[in-house]
């Protein structure tokens, strides 16, 4: 009797995944295409070479070796000399240039004269990602000035190559970035935004597959097939979605892991468990979401807020603990949250999956709770009202 | 005569179809949730989100095998920074491997043996950092604590040996560096206001859509025909539609433009004025682009579905996480399509840099352009797309009287 409710719902689940065009655009199309649309994107890694101009009032033997310096930094890519300060910062306001890099007037006769002179560097901040970079670059350049002048001076007295760089530095800081060394941005942002991209279609989906059967008052025949089982309606319905999204989800991380090349430091088999939890995790989730607001457009609503806050809720930049603590504790019932957690210690440093272990019990935590819920769905699909 | 009767009638129809838009839009929770709400409240929301702008006290453990003063001081120090926050000493590198290893810390300083002996005998000692990366705010507030300590033992060490050298600090040539724009160099400063630009556009389609999506389903009910619809030619309606919008706009706009930056106090150097001279293009061009879209929705709901991703790739498209010029062709030219990389980055110019709207010519002349060739889609799609399909779908009900709605039934699973 039950292999007749199951084969009964699982046709319903299926047939509708065919006639309807939408289901094979946003489940199959749309979370390639948004995988590849952010691997291809941030390719490179680093946002180097940021246009930047030059404002040049010295004009010296030292001014000229150090714009030639400026010109070899691979952080900052000088595209405009321009005449004047003025000139420079009307660039920026017309977006043109990121920044630019001031040498006064004097510079070298005040230098050699110890009168201190001072090199200025403007970084537009209001484009965050590329103001780090020249900031670094500009940096070193003044550093470099300094040590060319300290160094000549540093001969002149007859002191050597070593005890030189103990002079001017005395103390060094050696960093290790683990498991990524190269501080390759692409790593944190396609580990991060990728799956919660995909969690946003598969919440939407889940909710669209569940509201359209309430807003077409189908949903009294479809549990009703189902032997009057709400449990049963729902499993058989969404199981084949689950199939789909999980070949989905392994193919994009395929993309990541092999053909672009995203470090993968641990067995493949937990990232591609972690995937299956992950999906089942989120479609548990649009269940729950949906049940408390049984509505289809009530439902969708609050799937697409949360899926959408959950870049940056889910603080893939922004420290949780830094946040505000009422918003950090909502980071904790978003599942992409827990992916991005097993995808850093897994893929990314490679350490024991018993580090994880949280995470892939909240994972597993997300699909029983749709259950606590499941009388509220159906009594609402027994009873269907729709509201526009 | 004759002549100034059909300018009359067109105009008439403009005006005809607004009115009737201003009552469907009033009429309908779902399209207001979208075009008041979302525009009043997510802007407030993702404001909080960034609003601590920067991590504090980055949690650190320490390895020292020097055991020296000069360690010890040194670790004071960065555990004084406002960046890190060092949670205590492991006895070895395993230990404290297990440590970042559980999250109990994020990074891992070690002096390694003869550190301080090294310094004193005028070498260079050497310290060592280890960060976790699974953040890079992280990594970057580490380093930044690191690095000043450094700094500051440097020049200490520096000037007892050589007093002569050091001015202030020990540069000859001393550097700074000026923000501009976004002087506080806040992170939320800096993504804000393209998020609020793209609040406008996705706010915007994702009603106007819905608005279409409730149409087509008062045509399924009624035998293709919309009771609603007023029956003007295809500008005039996408033009009446347009002027509707854009005057429910008005007061969205100028909160999430203006106000928003005063709540939070983002950088506000523009004129208020120039600035919405500046977006009204944009706004034209999010209008005619929702009616060019609105052809892949065919119910209310499907809105969320069709559009509600859209909003994670324009954000990127515009460039303000990952630059534009870091960009392949391909995005770069796809960004250039979308509205919102214009409005969002000529925002930024004059409300954070402080641009006239002069400075920002090349903006404003490519959002009207889109502002042109969305207005043409959106023609091309009511007229050659929609308007046919209504026209099937009154023939396909004048044979079969229901088979309307029971094709969508059979769409949706049911036989």
């Amino acid at each position: 009797m039950i292999s007749e409710y199951v084969k009964e719902t699982v046709k319903r689940g299926l047939v509708s995944l065919v006639r309807r065009r939408i289901y094979f655009i946003m489940m199959v199309v749309v979370p390639l295409l948004g995988a590849f649309f952010f691997l291809e994107l941030i390719k490179s890694g680093s946002v180097e070479q940021a246009p930047v101009g030059l404002v040049d009032l010295d004009n010296t033997a030292l001014s000229r070796n150090l714009s030639r310096h400026l010109a070899a930094m691979q952080q900052v890519d000088v595209i405009q000399q321009y005449a004047s300060f003025d000139e420079a910062r009307q660039a920026v306001q017309r977006g043109e240039i990121l920044g630019f890099f001031f040498i006064p007037a004097n510079l070298s006769d005040n230098a050699l004269g110890g009168h201190h002179p001072t090199l200025s560097y403007y970084v537009n901040y209001a484009y965050y990602a590329p103001a780090s970079m020249q900031y670094k670059g500009f940096k070193t350049i003044t550093v470099l000035a300094n040590g060319g002048i300290a160094t000549n001076v540093m001969q002149t007295l007859g002191a050597t190559g070593e005890q030189i760089s103990a002079t001017l530095q005395p103390i060094a800081v050696h960093t290790h970035p683990i498991a990524n060394p190269w501080l390759n941005y692409s790593y944190y942002l396609n580990a991060s935004f990728i799956p919660t991209f995909f969690a946003l279609i598969i919440l939407l989906v889940t909710a669209f597959t569940i509201g359209i059967e309430l807003k077409y008052g189908t949903c009294k025949q479809w549990v009703e097939r189902a032997g009057g089982s709400m449990g049963l309606a729902l499993t058989s319905k969404l199981a084949p979605q689950t199939a789909i999204f999980v070949v989905v989800g392994w193919t994009i991380q395929w993309m990541m892991y092999r053909v672009y090349g995203l470090p993968l430091n641990c067995s493949p088999w937990v990232m591609l468990t972690a995937m299956v939890l992950f999906v089942l995790a989120n479609q548990a989730f649009a269940h729950t979401l949906i049940s408390l607001v049984p509505n289809f457009r009530y439902g969708t609503t609050l799937c697409s807020l949360v899926a959408v806050i959950s870049f940056s809720l889910c603080a893939f930049s922004l420290p949780l603990e830094a946040e505000y603590p009422w918003l950090a504790s909502l980071s904790y019932i978003i599942p992409s949250r827990y992916y991005f957690l097993i995808s850093m210690d897994q893929a990314l440093n490679g350490i024991h999956p018993y580090y994880s272990r949280w995470y892939f019990a909240a994972l597993l935590g997300f699909t029983v709770l749709p259950w606590s819920l499941m009388w509220k769905l159906k009594k609402e699909c027994l009873n269907p009202v729709y509201v526009p | 005569m004759g002549k100034k009767l059909r300018i009359g009638g067109w105009f008439g129809d403009i005006l005809r179809v607004s009115r009737k838009e201003f009552y469907l839009s009033f009429h309908d929770v779902g399209v207001i949730v979208f075009f008041v709400v979302l525009a009043f409240a997510y802007p407030v929301l993702y404001a909080l989100i960034y609003n601590p702008e920067v991590a504090r006290d980055v949690k650190v453990v320490v390895v020292d095998d020097d055991r020296s003063e000069l360690s010890r001081n040194f670790v004071r120090s960065v555990d004084a920074t406002s960046e890190a926050n060092v949670i205590g000493y492991a006895a070895n590198m395993e230990e404290a491997r297990k440590a970042v290893n559980e999250k109990e810390c994020y990074g891992i300083i070690y002096f390694p043996d003869g550190f301080s002996a090294e310094v004193e005998r005028g070498q260079q000692g050497d310290v060592v950092l280890y960060t976790d990366m699974s953040l890079l705010m992280r990594y970057k507030q580490l380093l930044t604590a690191m690095t000043n300590v450094q700094q500051t033992y440097c020049s200490h060490i520096m000037l007892e040996k050589l007093p002569a050298m050091a001015g202030s600090g020990g540069a000859i040539i001393e550097s700074r560096e000026v923000p501009i724009g976004n002087t506080g160099r806040g992170i939320a400063s800096a993504v804000l206001p393209a998020v609020l630009i793209l609040v406008l556009q996705q706010s915007m389609l994702l009603g106007i859509c819905m608005l279409r999506g409730g149409s087509r389903e008062r045509r399924l009910r009624n035998g293709g025909r919309d009771p609603h619809d007023v029956g003007a030619a295809v500008g005039s309606t996408i033009l009446g539609k347009t002027i509707t919008y854009l005057i429910i706009y008005l007061i969205p706009s100028i909160y999430v433009l203006f106000i928003v930056p005063i709540m939070f106090s983002y950088p506000q150097n523009g004129n208020p004025i120039e600035i919405l001279v500046f977006l009204f293009p944009f706004m034209l061009c999010a209008s005619f682009m929702g009616q060019s879209l609105q052809v892949f929705v065919n119910e209310r709901e499907s809105t969320f579905l069709v559009l509600v991703f859209t909003s994670v790739i324009f954000i990127f498209l515009s460039g303000i996480s990952w630059p534009r010029y870091a960009m392949g062709g391909l995005w770069h030219s796809v960004g250039n399509a979308i509205p919102s990389t214009w409005a969002a980055n000529g925002y930024i110019l004059m409300m954070t840099d402080g641009a006239t709207l002069v400075k920002v010519q090349h903006h404003y002349f490519m959002l009207w352009g889109l502002a042109a060739a969305y207005f043409i889609i959106a023609y091309c799609v009511e007229r050659f797309i929609c308007r046919p399909r209504y026209k099937r779908m009154e023939y396909y009900d004048a044979k079969d009287p229901g088979s309307l709605l029971r094709e969508e039934a059979r769409r949706n699973g049911l036989d």
